[in-house]
């Protein structure tokens, strides 16, 4: 147990310390903690085993309430676990006569206001076995495993994408976006514009992975997104987190490129795993962003100007849903307005809020 | 079947008993009421009595979206179960039970919706709201409860006099509140936050059917970026498709028709759709009097129109920001998933 808690720390430390970043990288890194937890831990009841798992998620999601993708993965575990034992629970009841069918009350909600109040998982005695600890592991490694596979799932979707001659602009760097242009330059010739996205500089760093690639490729400065927008067949992007209304937690510059792309009608596409889809409503637009060291944006030597000015360095932009056209996850294709459906299947309506 | 058990009296008697009651739950109580009184011996006759009761219910009163959404619910309830009776009289008590439970039930909803929108509401916020619903009232309170400081426009409403009661409901509850005018919404939205609407029904696209005014609210809202929010029950989830205004139970051809007949000048019309109506004799003298009561109608024209005024307009899918219902906080199109789930 104590081992487990060091292990905790050691993640919690990193997290603040900011010394884990991107959503990908947490999101992997709370998985490999949650299945050490679960396996090395001692819990018998369904109960147990939640509090356990969302006692370690506050934890981490305290520890750096911006990355999102840590309370997402920690959200599709306790999906998990609670699918687990309900399953166990079907099984040991399977021959006592119910009322109603078992998959009706869980299915559909508007009938539980009439029908019985189905018992959950919570409650119920399920008998441990040390089964069912294997089958909880088995299903948190296909997670993993869907991580790991992330890209191979969005960029096998380029060819469909991206059409021969085609312009595509975006902005930062996105490992998604990068895998998928690529994959797409495989089988097309196309041109990509990149916004060079300053103070970071990073879709510069983009431009060059594209162009080492072989795909024709021009930095562009942010200030004339606007400019050539006209000529852009259509627009693709990555995200830090995608939210249960379809907005975008994306770096600043973002919502600047999509708001010029829905004044010229062009297509906004967003390249984005499921494991950044987290069920939080943008209650306030700032919420979500954090402001970076101003170093990049005026250096410390502008020291006459830096007294008299304040500086700032907001890293994320929010993009509301109405400016993004389509999200391609490794599920498919989704319009925004199908999100909510991605989530219900992913994640239990209990565990949206952690309240232990 | 039933002949001494009149349903239609039942659900009145509910309603004024406690105003606090919503249409809905309260057609689904007169519903379990009969059950309690039927005295059918086979199933169809059964389901025969409550089939017919819910037609009479729903044509009992002028404005019936709400109601047959309740109506419905409890029918689709009634029909899903009836396929596994081992014995007739145990089912109906349970039947009985639920029913009885559900509305127990309803109310928990009110609470859940209201704890899901409070963190919709931003401190330091401008909300405007539309007439009077129970369950925007509360959510409003439950947000000052929780020490969100935010001020409240709210339409009068004309016809129900809605805004003026929910004025007084918040006032109370230390929130402030200034009664607009309805033709004043474009006006104040600049000032606004958030609109805030209830709903008499969901419709499956995700429309929403509310009292008159709603759907100019969404339009105006829509044209200033400014979030609308819909706020209603599950149990309020009908299954209508309305393609326009003109495309509802509730519309028929004296809606807002050109002929003038004998109208009751100052009639009112209350939510449930009766028609209170004024005192007959409107002289020239009283006309003072009348502009006092936020009746704002000038010439005797106007007022002649008013009998035929709808009651309900329709808003698409597409104004709509985001449900909150005690399903959770949903899309539009959330709301046609739940009722395909029901229905398929």
């Amino acid at each position: 147990m104590s081992k487990n808690n060091e292990l905790v720390d050691d993640l919690v430390a990193k997290l603040k310390r900011r010394q884990l970043v991107g959503s990908s990288t947490v999101a992997q890194a709370t998985l490999k903690l949650l299945i050490v937890v679960i396996s090395k831990s001692n819990w018998t009841t369904c109960n147990q085993l939640l509090t356990l798992v969302k006692s370690v998620g506050q934890r981490l999601i305290q520890a750096n309430p911006t990355e999102l993708a840590v309370g997402n993965i920690i959200r599709r575990v306790l999906h998990v676990i609670r699918e687990e034992f309900r399953d166990a629970d079907v099984n040991a009841s399977q021959n006592q006569p119910e009322f109603q069918s078992a998959p009706l009350t869980t299915s559909s909600s508007m009938y539980n206001l009439l029908g019985e109040t189905g018992s959950t998982p919570d409650d119920s005695n399920v008998q441990y076995t040390s089964s069912l600890r294997s089958n909880i592991i088995q299903e948190i490694r296909e997670i993993k495993d869907e991580l790991e596979n992330i890209y191979d799932n969005i960029k096998n979707q380029a060819s469909l994408q991206i059409h021969s001659n085609e312009i595509i602009m975006t902005i930062g760097r996105s490992k998604t976006v990068e895998e998928f242009l690529k994959m797409a330059a495989v089988k097309r010739k196309f041109q990509v514009l990149v916004a060079e996205s300053a103070p970071s500089y990073s879709g510069q760093e983009m431009a060059l992975e594209l162009s080492k690639a072989g795909v024709e490729t021009t930095v562009i400065p942010d200030s004339a997104v606007f400019a050539v927008m006209s000529r852009v067949n259509k627009v693709i992007l990555g995200t830090h987190a995608v939210l249960a209304n379809g907005g975008l937690v994306a770096i600043s510059g973002t919502h600047m490129m999509a708001a010029a792309a829905k004044h010229h009608s062009i297509p906004v596409v967003v390249c984005t795993g499921l494991y950044k889809l987290s069920p939080l409503y943008p209650y306030d637009e700032d919420s979500f962003n954090v402001t970076f060291n101003p170093d990049s944006v005026l250096g410390f030597e502008e020291g006459d100007l830096i007294e008299k000015v304040t500086v700032t360095n907001p890293y994320y932009d929010y993009v509301s849903p109405d400016f993004v056209n389509l999200f391609i996850t490794n599920q498919g294709g989704h319009p925004p307005s199908y999100l909510y459906r991605l989530i219900v299947e992913n994640y239990d309506p209990n565990d949206h809020t952690f309240d232990l | 079947m039933s002949e001494e058990f009149d349903v239609v009296e039942n659900y009145k008697d509910l309603l004024r008993s406690s105003p606090e009651l919503s249409m809905p739950v309260a057609a689904i109580q007169a519903l379990v009421e009969l059950i309690k009184h039927s005295k059918a011996t086979t199933m169809s006759e059964f389901m025969l009595s409550i089939k017919d009761a819910s037609q009479r219910l729903k044509s009992s009163v002028r404005n019936s979206i709400s109601l047959s959404a309740g109506c419905d619910l409890f029918l689709r309830f009634v029909t899903r179960n009836s396929h596994d009776v081992a014995d007739f009289e145990t089912w109906k008590a349970t039947l009985i039970v639920r029913g009885q439970s559900f509305v127990e039930k309803a109310d928990a909803c009110r609470y859940k919706i209201a704890d899901l929108g409070v963190p919709f509401i931003k401190d330091g916020s401008v909300v405007l709201i539309h007439a009077h619903s129970r369950v925007v009232s509360l959510l409003l309170q439950k947000a000052s409860e929780n020490h969100k400081r935010f001020k409240v426009f709210v339409t009068e409403s004309s016809q129900t006099q809605g805004g003026i009661r929910s004025a007084k409901m918040l006032r109370a509850a230390g929130i402030p509140t200034t009664i607009i005018l309805d033709a004043a919404v474009g006006y104040v939205i600049d000032k606004v936050d958030m609109v805030l609407v209830g709903a008499e029904g969901v419709v499956e696209n995700g429309g929403l059917i509310n009292q008159i005014g709603s759907y100019q609210m969404a339009i105006v809202a829509k044209a200033a970026n400014k979030p609308f929010y819909a706020v209603a029950e599950s149990y309020k989830f009908v299954r209508l498709f309305p393609l326009n205004q003109y495309d509802l139970p509730t519309y028929n051809a004296d809606t807002l028709s050109f002929q003038e007949l004998n109208v009751d000048y100052e009639a009112r019309v209350n939510e449930d759709g009766t028609i209170v109506p004024g005192s007959t004799a409107v002289s020239a003298a009283s006309s003072t009097a009348l502009s006092q009561t936020a009746l704002h109608m000038k010439t005797s024209e106007d007022r002649a129109s008013q009998g035929s005024n709808p009651l309900v307009d329709y808003t698409p899918p597409n104004y709509i920001t985001l449900l909150f219902t005690d399903l959770g906080v949903l899309t539009p199109s959330g709301v046609s998933d739940e009722l395909i789930k029901l229905y398929l």
